[in-house]
C-alpha cells in the first residue's frame, strides 16, 4: 500500500465520517457522466463559462439552489463550505447542520459537506448533471476533498498560499503546504481514471490593492506545486482590479507566462485555463450601481480573454444574497456574453513588458532560494518577504510592500519592501503616481483607492 | 547513508546503539562511567566504526537546566523557552526581571542562565538587581541575548558571559538561530556534572546533541518508518521526563520558526526516576479514580514495585500528559486534541505496554475527558527508534552548508 | 515616539489595522503591529519590550465591553508602564451607540483617548494634540 493510500486511510477515518468505499468511489470517478468534468468543457468550451457562488448549510436549500441556477443556465454550479469546516470543526457544524433544520435558519454560512457526506452529495451533484466547483478557504482540506471528489465535484479551488494568507493569522504555511501536497497527489491520481481532476488557485487573494505581479506570481507557484503532482488541469485566477488595460496586461500575462513555466518544468501536456472574478473588494450598497459593476466586470472578462468567470449579486453589499439574486446576475451576464461580440484584441506592450520584468525577477529570487524543494523555497521567499501580500493577517507576512492607484486607477507599487523589483520597473511604477503629495494625503487615498466602486 | 553509522543514545535508564540498522538496549550500570559502561557492554560493536562515523546524543542526567531572565511573557520568556525546549533543554525556570528582587535563589546548580529582553531599540532595561541576583547563583554558563545597547553595561558587570544577537526582532518576531546554535553546542561547554558525557567525545569525532533535539529534528522525516498522519503528537514517556512533541499546527501561537514540531516536557512525569512526583500529580487528578476503576486496580498500586504497578503508572503518565496539555486546564500550551490524527508513542514505554493497553488509555481520556468520539491512531516505535532517524542529520546539513559556502 | 497597535479579539478587520499602521508612520511615529487577533496581554507586553509611548488598541464590531474591564486590573501587574498613553479608536459599541455615555465610560477603564466612530485623521489629531499637551507639563 502506497505511503499516501496509508494516510488516505487514516484521514478517513474520522468520526464524522460515514465509511468510505474506497473502490466503490474509483470506479464511480471513472464511469462518471463527462458532464461533471469541467476539464472536459474548458477544452470544448465556445464561451465563457459562467460560475455564481453559493452555499447554504441544508441540503434541500441547496439543492433548491441549484435549481435556480440551472433554470437560468449556469455554466457551472458552486458549492461553498461553510466556515466551521474549512477549520475542520466538524463538531460545530454538525450542531449547526442540526439547528439549521430543525427550525429552518441558516445557522452556517455555506455547505458542510463533511457532514452531509459524499453519498447524499453524490445525489445532488449527479441530478443536475453539470459540473461543480467547491469554493472555500480551508488550510488543511484534505478530508473534505475527499468528500467532494466522492462527491462527484471535480472543480477544486485553493492552495497552500492563496487559502492560507488572506484569511489566517497563524496558521503554519509550511503545515499547509504539506496539506496541500496531499490535494494535488490526490486529484493527480483520480485523474488518471477519466477526465482531469481541476485545479484551481485563489487569485483574489485580499482583494486589497494587490499588484498584479504579486497575484501572477502566487499563481504561477501554486500552479507549478500543482503540475509537478501530475496535476493536467489547471486554471491561474485573478480578480478586477479596477482599471480595464491593467486587467488586460494581466490576463496577458498571466496566461503567457502559465505556459512558459508548465513547459520549464516538462508539464506542457497540462491545460492551463484563465479564470476572472468579478469585483472582490467593497460593494456599492445601490443595487442598481452594482448592477452596474457586475456588466462592467463581465465586459472585462471577455476582453481579458477569460475561460471562466466567477459572479457576484447586486446584493453583495448587504450580506449573502438570495437564491433568486444570485439567480439574476447569471441570467444577465449570460445575456451579455451572448451579445459581446466583435471584441478587439488589446495590447500594452510596454506594462506587459514592464509586468514580466517584474514577475519573472520575483520567480528568479524564488527559484534561487537554497531550499531544495519547491513548496519550501516559496515558504522561505514569503518569511524573508520576497512575496509580499498588501493587507494580509498572517504574521509571516511582512507587509513592507505600499500599493496606491494612479490616475487610471492601475494599482501601482510605491514602496517594494523586499520584494525584488527590478529598480527599471520600479521607478516606472513610481513615475505613474503623484507623489509629490505628503504622506498623510497618500495614506487617503489609499482608504479612497480601497473603495473605488463605492 | 545510514549502513556506515553508529549511533548511540545515553538515556537516563538506559542507552541504544544502532548499528547498520540494527538496535541493541542496554540497562545502564549507575556504579559505572558512562564511557566504561558503554565500553564495558558494547566494545565489539563500537570497535567496528571509527570515531567520524559515531554519532551520540544524550538524554543523560535529565538532561540539562536553564534559568530565563526575561521582560515579558509574551514575547521574551515564550522565545526563549520555545528555543530552550526545542534544543532539548529539560528544565526550564523563568523570572520575570520586574519582579527579580522578590524572586527565589535557585539551590541546585544551573546549567545556563539566559538572559533576554527588548527590542535593540530599547535600552536600560537591565541593571543592578539582574547583578545582584546572579551573585547568588551557581551556574555552569550564561548567556544573554537581550537588546543590544544594554550588551556592553552587561558584558562588563558578568563574567564570562556569552553574548548573542537579540531573539527578538524589530518586528517583535522571534530570531532562534544563534541562541539555538548554542544551546544544542553546550555539551561542549565546561558543565560542571556533565564530565561522562564530556568523555564520550573520546569514541566520537562528531557534535553530541541532546536527544529531544535529534528527536525533534527527526519528525517531519517520521513517515520514512511509520504510518504517521499529520498532524500528530509524540509522546516519550522516560525514566525521568515525559516529552511531547506536538506539529505546530494544533496550537495556537504567533510564533514564525523553522521547526514544523515544538517540545514540551513535564519533567514530574517520569516513571522511574520521577516516580514519586507522577504519583503525586495522578494522585491530584480528579478523574485518576474512574481511571483506575477502569483498569481494574485500586489507589493501592501507587505502593507497589512490581511490573504490573509499572504499566499502570505508564497508562497514567500518557492520561496525564494528555489532560495537562488539554483545555480541560489552561495551560502553558493547550493542543487542539480533537485535531490530532496520530498519537506516536515512544521510550521505555514501548517496551513494556502492549499497543492495546495504550490505545485504551487514549481512548478513556478522549471519552472522559473530551467528550468525544474522536480517536487518533497509535503507533508504538516499539523499539524506540525515531531517533536513529534524525542523527546523522545534522551532521549531513552543516557538511552540505559548508560545500555550499566552498562553492 | 513609538506606538504599539493592533486589533482585539475575535476580529478579522486587518484592512483597518493597516491603514492605522500607515497612517501613524505618515505621522512619524514608530510603529509596532501586532495585527488582528490581539489579546490584552500581548499588547501590554508589546509596550514593555518595544519602550513604547502610547499603545492604541482599534476594536471594530462593538466587542470592547468585554475586555475592557480587565485592563485596569491587568496593568496594574506592570511596574513600568504608569506613563503610557493609552488610546482606544473605532467602533465601540453594537450598534450607533451614544458618545456621551461611551467616551467616559471608556476613560474609567483607564484610556486617555476615546474614538468612538470617528475619522482615522480626525482621532490622530486628537492624538498629537494629547501628547503635545502633555510634554509640555
Amino acid at each position: 500500500m502506497s505511503l499516501l493510500q496509508e494516510e488516505r486511510k487514516i484521514i478517513l477515518n474520522n468520526e464524522y465520517v460515514e465509511s468510505f468505499d474506497f473502490a466503490e468511489v474509483e470506479d464511480f470517478v471513472k464511469n462518471a457522466n463527462k458532464e461533471l468534468f469541467i476539464s472536459h468543457h474548458y477544452a470544448k468550451r465556445t464561451k465563457i463559462l459562467v460560475q455564481p457562488r453559493g452555499g447554504f448549510p441544508t441540503y434541500k436549500k441547496q439543492f433548491a439552489l441549484n435549481e435556480f441556477f440551472v433554470k437560468a443556465n449556469v455554466d457551472v454550479l458552486p458549492l461553498t463550505i461553510d466556515s466551521n469546516t474549512r477549520l475542520n470543526d466538524y463538531g460545530t457544524a454538525a450542531k449547526m447542520l442540526r439547528l439549521s433544520e430543525e427550525n429552518d435558519v441558516d445557522m452556517l454560512n455555506g455547505y458542510p459537506l463533511v457532514n452531509h457526506g459524499y453519498r447524499a452529495t453524490r445525489k445532488m451533484v449527479t441530478h443536475f448533471n453539470k459540473p461543480v466547483s467547491l469554493r472555500h478557504g480551508t488550510p488543511d482540506a484534505r478530508l473534505l476533498i475527499e468528500q467532494a471528489i466522492a462527491s462527484g465535484i471535480f472543480d477544486i479551488e485553493g492552495g497552500p498560499v492563496t487559502y492560507v494568507l488572506p484569511y489566517s493569522k497563524n496558521f503554519p504555511l509550511d503545515k499547509a503546504f504539506l496539506y496541500w501536497k496531499y490535494v494535488e497527489r490526490l486529484c493527480a491520481s483520480y485523474s488518471r481514471l477519466n477526465e482531469p481532476i481541476n485545479r484551481e488557485s485563489f487569485g483574489p487573494l485580499t482583494a486589497t490593492l494587490v499588484p498584479p505581479s504579486i497575484t501572477i506570481v502566487i499563481q504561477l507557484l501554486e500552479m507549478l506545486l500543482s503540475l509537478e503532482e501530475g496535476v493536467k488541469s489547471f486554471s491561474v485566477s485573478f480578480a478586477q482590479q479596477g482599471s480595464m488595460m491593467q486587467d488586460i496586461v494581466t490576463g496577458h500575462v498571466l496566461k503567457k507566462l502559465a505556459q512558459y513555466y508548465a513547459e520549464k518544468i516538462n508539464c506542457a501536456d497540462a491545460r492551463i485555463n484563465l479564470v476572472y472574478h468579478q469585483w472582490m473588494g467593497a460593494f456599492p450598497t445601490n443595487q442598481k450601481y452594482a448592477e452596474q459593476l457586475i456588466s462592467l466586470a463581465t465586459v472585462v472578462a471577455s476582453i481579458v480573454g477569460a475561460d471562466k468567470i466567477i459572479t457576484k449579486t447586486n446584493q453583495e453589499a448587504a450580506g449573502i444574497p438570495t437564491k433568486e439574486a444570485n439567480a439574476e446576475t447569471v441570467a444577465n451576464t449570460q445575456y451579455l456574453l451572448r451579445i459581446l461580440n466583435g471584441l478587439p484584441n488589446i495590447h500594452d506592450e510596454q506594462e506587459e513588458e514592464m509586468l514580466i520584468l517584474q514577475v519573472k525577477a520575483i520567480m528568479e529570487a524564488v527559484f534561487n532560494d537554497h531550499a531544495d524543494t519547491l513548496w519550501r523555497k516559496v515558504f522561505n521567499s514569503i518569511k524573508n518577504g520576497t512575496i509580499d501580500v498588501p493587507f494580509s493577517p498572517h504574521i509571516i507576512n511582512h507587509n513592507d510592500m505600499i500599493t496606491i492607484r494612479d490616475a487610471q486607477k492601475n494599482i501601482r507599487i510605491i514602496k517594494r519592501g523586499n520584494v525584488p523589483i527590478p529598480d527599471k520597473c520600479f521607478d516606472y511604477e513610481k513615475s505613474q503616481c503623484d507623489l509629490s503629495k505628503d504622506t498623510t494625503s497618500i495614506v487617503n487615498d489609499i482608504i479612497h483607492d480601497i473603495g473605488i466602486m463605492q | 547513508m545510514n549502513n556506515k553509522k553508529l549511533l548511540i543514545d545515553v538515556g537516563s535508564t538506559y542507552f541504544k546503539l544502532c548499528a547498520n540498522g540494527n538496535l541493541e538496549q542496554h540497562f545502564r550500570n549507575f556504579n559505572k562511567s558512562i564511557l566504561d559502561d558503554l565500553n564495558h557492554k558494547c566494545k565489539h560493536t563500537i570497535e567496528q566504526f571509527t570515531p567520524e562515523s559515531i554519532f551520540i546524543c544524550s538524554s543523560a542526567n535529565g538532561g540539562l537546566s536553564t534559568l530565563i531572565i526575561g521582560l515579558t511573557h509574551s514575547f521574551s520568556l515564550k522565545y526563549a523557552t520555545n528555543i530552550a525546549l526545542n534544543s532539548g533543554i529539560n528544565i526550564i525556570d523563568t523570572i520575570l526581571y520586574q519582579d527579580i528582587e522578590e524572586s527565589s535563589i535557585p539551590s541546585d546548580l544551573i546549567d545556563v542562565v539566559i538572559i533576554v529582553g527588548g527590542i535593540d531599540s530599547k535600552s536600560n532595561v537591565f541593571n543592578k538587581p539582574l547583578y545582584e541576583y546572579l551573585s547568588q547563583v551557581s551556574y555552569s554558563n550564561i548567556v544573554y541575548v537581550g537588546n543590544s545597547q544594554d550588551a556592553n553595561q552587561v558584558k562588563s558587570n558578568i563574567n564570562n558571559i556569552t553574548i548573542l544577537p537579540n531573539i527578538i526582532d524589530d518586528r517583535l518576531h522571534i530570531i532562534e538561530e544563534e541562541l539555538r546554535n548554542y544551546l544544542t553546542n553546550l555539551y561542549q561547554q565546561d558543565i560542571e556534572g556533565k564530565d561522562d558525557i564530556k568523555d564520550l567525545y573520546q569514541i566520537t569525532k562528531n557534535q553530541i546533541y541532546s536527544t529531544p533535539y535529534i528527536v525533534n529534528r527527526t519528525l517531519p522525516l517520521i513517515d520514512a518508518k511509520f504510518s504517521v498522519v499529520n498532524p500528530f503528537i509524540l509522546l516519550d514517556i522516560g525514566g525521568a521526563t515525559t516529552d511531547i512533541h506536538y506539529s505546530k499546527d494544533l496550537v495556537d501561537s504567533n510564533l514564525v520558526t523553522e521547526n514544523e514540531f515544538d517540545r514540551l516536557v513535564f519533567k514530574k512525569l517520569g516513571v522511574y526516576k520521577s516516580r514519586e512526583s507522577l504519583v503525586f500529580v495522578a494522585k491530584n487528578n480528579e478523574f485518576v479514580g474512574e481511571l483506575l476503576m477502569h483498569l481494574n486496580v485500586t489507589e493501592n498500586i501507587f505502593d507497589e514495585y512490581n511490573d504490573k504497578a509499572t504499566r499502570i503508572l505508564m497508562q497514567l503518565a500518557i492520561f496525564l500528559v494528555l489532560c495537562k496539555t488539554s483545555h480541560y486546564r489552561p495551560n502553558y500550551i493547550n493542543i487542539k486534541l480533537l485535531t490530532v490524527n496520530s498519537v506516536v508513542l515512544t521510550g521505555g514505554i514501548t517496551k513494556v505496554l502492549k499497543q492495546e493497553e495504550a490505545e485504551d488509555i487514549i481512548s478513556f481520556f478522549y471519552k472522559k475527558i473530551l467528550n468525544s468520539a474522536h480517536r487518533p491512531i497509535t503507533v508504538m516505535d516499539k523499539d524506540y527508534a525515531i531517533w536513529t532517524l534524525g542523527s546523522g542529520i545534522e551532521h549531513d546539513d552543516h557538511n552540505q552548508m559548508q560545500h555550499e559556502g566552498e562553492a | 515616539m513609538k506606538v504599539v497597535t493592533g486589533v482585539v479579539g475575535n476580529d478579522i478587520h486587518v484592512v483597518a489595522n493597516r491603514l492605522i499602521d500607515l497612517s501613524l508612520k505618515a505621522r512619524g511615529y514608530e510603529v509596532f503591529n501586532l495585527g488582528v487577533n490581539t489579546y490584552l496581554e500581548e499588547f501590554f507586553d508589546a509596550c514593555v519590550e518595544t519602550g513604547a509611548d502610547i499603545l492604541l488598541i482599534s476594536s471594530l464590531n462593538g466587542e470592547a465591553e468585554g475586555w475592557s474591564r480587565e485592563i485596569r486590573s491587568l496593568k496594574s501587574k506592570y511596574k513600568d508602564l504608569d506613563n503610557l498613553i493609552m488610546m482606544i479608536g473605532g467602533n465601540l459599541a453594537v450598534g450607533t451607540g451614544d458618545p456621551k455615555t461611551i467616551v467616559p465610560k471608556y476613560e474609567k477603564y483607564g484610556f486617555d483617548l476615546v474614538c468612538h466612530q470617528i475619522d482615522l485623521n480626525t482621532g490622530l489629531d486628537m492624538l498629537q494634540d494629547f501628547v503635545a499637551k502633555r510634554d509640555k507639563t
